[in-house]
């Protein structure tokens, strides 16, 4: 058989017979490796092996027959088809690139030349179509992956729009981050309004420790990407267990909310791939998304939080309504007058009139400390004590004693209050007190001066077993007692300065002639006046009593 | 939902059905093909992938789930999804995941389609 009728013999459809075969041998073969298979089939080649081009340089893709492993590619690659020793080099090339080398041993000098000039176009063209083919599958997948990305942003947009859950909220931005940049790892911290952790998930590992979350200042509006993260610190801080690590600050205007953080970007090869641009553009959009969406949350949170106090306030001011109260009585030889401001922020001033028998009148102003509810209800509990004990008690001290146990054995909240309890003899002009740390009563005589009646003991249900003296006044007719609660010294106005004792005391004194209620509407007036209309934050409660 | 993928594998005749609990990356998504190609190779002409305990899949797996997909075909075998998070539902179907593979919302239905496939 001639050298040409023995290559013409071997016929391109004998060649795609062999390719088939191989083929059908092993489905799981990759393409090179069919190529090689077929190539010593039709050649009769002993032994063959395909090399690859690929990015770092060339790769033995696939061999077959008894091809010797340790076989080395020469330096240089052979340019062109040719013997190198017993090895047949070709170029696999198609369109003028070459794609892959041919190496076969076995053939015969003769041979050589046809079955190079026939097998690198063949193989070449059919490695040319397989890497066109893969290209076309990368682009595709990278165009779709990109159309993924553009999805994903809206539908977080929209899913994030919608959800008030910050721990839902906070795992879809996460594990959308990680999925979308293809980390192996990512960390969501959220903080609150005082900076401290409100939320943190961690998924594939810790990138940061816990106690470096609230220091980690990774800068507003611009993501850190650290590709040397092992070695080198990430904004300022030197992170365990990641290799790479891309970090977006997540925040609105003026107020830090959290941080997103991913790491050690997956390859399909295993390595860890460097972050790019690309990807810290698509995470700090997910991290506005998820400012925004945070910020609605918060806000929809602290809402619900507003109304839910705005109820209890309701319900404190009801129940403080309830329990003062609406009309004093009319008692011979005494004139009353009493008043009473709610602060926008319900304290808990209580103040009551007692007529009791042989004409005398007990009275109380008592201020519980604490506001809203808890504070409201513990002003029911003293007017219920008071109201159950009064008849009971042989002395005011007595009295207050009582009251005290009852807090203890009934109340719900540990709280205490200040009391001033008075009981007057109008016949007689005899005041017997008891002050539980309440602020000092103003005895004002007719002649102008002043007697402060100072506490007798501590707040009532602050201390176990305390006792409390009972103080004992003349009151001459004309005289004038005034009891209050700090809400009216303590009104503070726009540059936070106390109305105070002091002119209380002048305002008090210089209107005692006048008619009580007459005279407890001016120093009211007095103290708003001197408000300026500030907002106030404690009950303001005024009680006279004066001997007529 | 797991840090890193477990996966679970119960053999019916010949489908076979996955558990998967974690995230689908590049480990999640070799373990899955390890064990499909695994499952092809003793006889299995169906593949069922049961992803209600995954919430989170990369690129990189996804990439192996259509090696899987393509060996699958290869052998004229069918490979379903089910119980499927909508994020990724949505994200298989724009990957072109959902081109070749069928996606059902329960366990029961795509055993019952890949049963009369057969």
């Amino acid at each position: 058989m001639t050298r040409a009728s023995t290559v013409s013999a071997r016929t391109l459809a004998g060649f795609w017979r062999q390719l088939s075969a191989a083929g059908r041998a092993g489905e799981e073969r990759p393409l090179p490796g069919r190529l090689a298979d077929a190539a010593v089939l039709w050649s009769g080649a002993r032994a063959a092996a395909v090399y690859l081009r690929e990015k770092d340089g060339w790769v033995r893709g696939a061999d077959a027959g008894g091809f010797d492993p340790s076989f080395q590619m020469p330096e240089p690659c052979p340019e062109s088809a040719g013997f190198v020793g017993d090895a047949l080099w070709i170029p696999l090339a198609s369109e003028g690139e070459v794609h892959g080398q041919l190496v076969l041993f076995g053939v015969s000098a003769e041979e050589g030349a046809d079955v190079a000039a026939f097998l690198g176009f063949v193989l070449g063209s059919q490695l040319a179509a397989h890497r066109l083919s893969r290209q076309v599958k990368g682009a595709e997948f990278e165009v779709r992956t990109r159309l993924l990305e553009l999805e994903s942003l809206y539908d977080l947009g929209l899913s994030l729009g919608g959800q008030l859950d910050l721990s839902a909220l906070a795992d879809e931005v996460l594990f959308r981050s990680i999925s979308l940049t293809d980390a192996g790892k990512g960390t969501l911290v959220l903080f609150d309004d005082g900076g401290q952790i409100l939320y943190e998930r961690n998924l594939g590992g810790e990138i940061l420790a816990r106690d470096r979350f609230v220091s980690w200042r990774i800068p507003d509006g611009e993501a850190v990407i650290n590709n040397a993260a092992a070695s080198v610190p990430t904004a300022g801080e030197r992170l365990s267990g990641c290799e790479k690590c891309l970090a977006v600050s997540i925040a609105v205007p003026g107020r830090r909310l959290g941080f997103l953080a991913v790491a050690d970007k997956e390859s399909r090869d295993g390595s860890i791939l460097d972050f790019t641009a690309t990807d810290a553009r698509l995470l700090s959009l997910f991290a506005n998304q998820a400012a925004a969406a945070i910020e609605t949350a918060r806000l929809h949170r602290d809402a619900i939080e507003k109304e839910r106090i705005e109820r209890e306030l309701e319900l404190a001011a009801a129940i403080q309504r309830e329990i003062l109260p609406r009309f004093l009585p009319a008692v011979a030889g005494v004139e009353l007058a009493a008043a009473n401001i709610p602060a926008r922020h319900i304290g808990g001033d209580y103040y009551d009139v007692f007529p009791l028998a042989g004409g005398r009148v007990a009275f109380l102003v008592a201020d519980v400390s604490g506001k809203g509810v808890p504070a409201a209800l513990l002003v029911s509990t003293v007017h219920a004590a008071v109201h159950l004990q009064i008849d009971e008690a042989k002395t005011i001290a007595e009295l207050v004693s009582r009251i005290d146990r009852h807090l203890r054995r009934f109340a719900a909240t540990r709280k205490f209050l200040t009391l001033f309890f008075g009981l007057l003899e109008p016949d007689t002009g005899v005041l017997r007190y008891v002050s539980a740390g309440h602020n000092p009563a103003l005895l004002v005589r007719k002649s102008g001066q002043l007697d402060h009646l100072d506490s007798t003991g501590v707040p009532v249900g602050m201390l176990p077993n305390s006792t409390w003296r009972e103080e004992v006044r003349a009151m001459d007719p004309g005289d004038l007692l005034c009891v209050y609660s700090d809400g009216l010294t303590e009104a503070v106005d726009g540059a936070d300065e106390e109305y105070g004792l002091d002119r209380l005391t002048a305002d008090v004194r210089e209107r005692r002639a006048l008619p009580l209620r007459q005279l407890s509407d001016e120093v009211l007036g007095r103290v708003n006046d001197f408000a300026r209309g500030m907002p106030q934050y404690d009950d303001q409660t005024l009680l006279l009593v004066r001997r007529t | 939902m797991n840090e890193s993928c477990k996966i679970l594998v119960e053999r019916r005749g010949d489908v076979a059905v996955f558990w998967t609990d974690g995230y689908i990356n590049n480990q999640g998504g070799e373990e899955i093909a390890r064990q499909a190609y695994a499952q092809l190779e003793t006889g299995a002409r169906a593949l069922v992938l049961n992803l209600e305990k995954t919430r989170i899949v990369n690129s990189i797996g996804i990439s192996i789930l259509i090696e899987v997909l393509e060996k699958v075909m290869d052998r004229k075998g069918v490979l379903a999804f089910c119980a499927l998070t909508p994020t990724i539902d949505k994200t298989f179907r724009i990957m072109g995941l959902a081109q070749y593979a069928a996606i059902y919302p329960t366990q029961e239905e795509a055993l019952r389609a890949v049963a009369a496939a057969g």
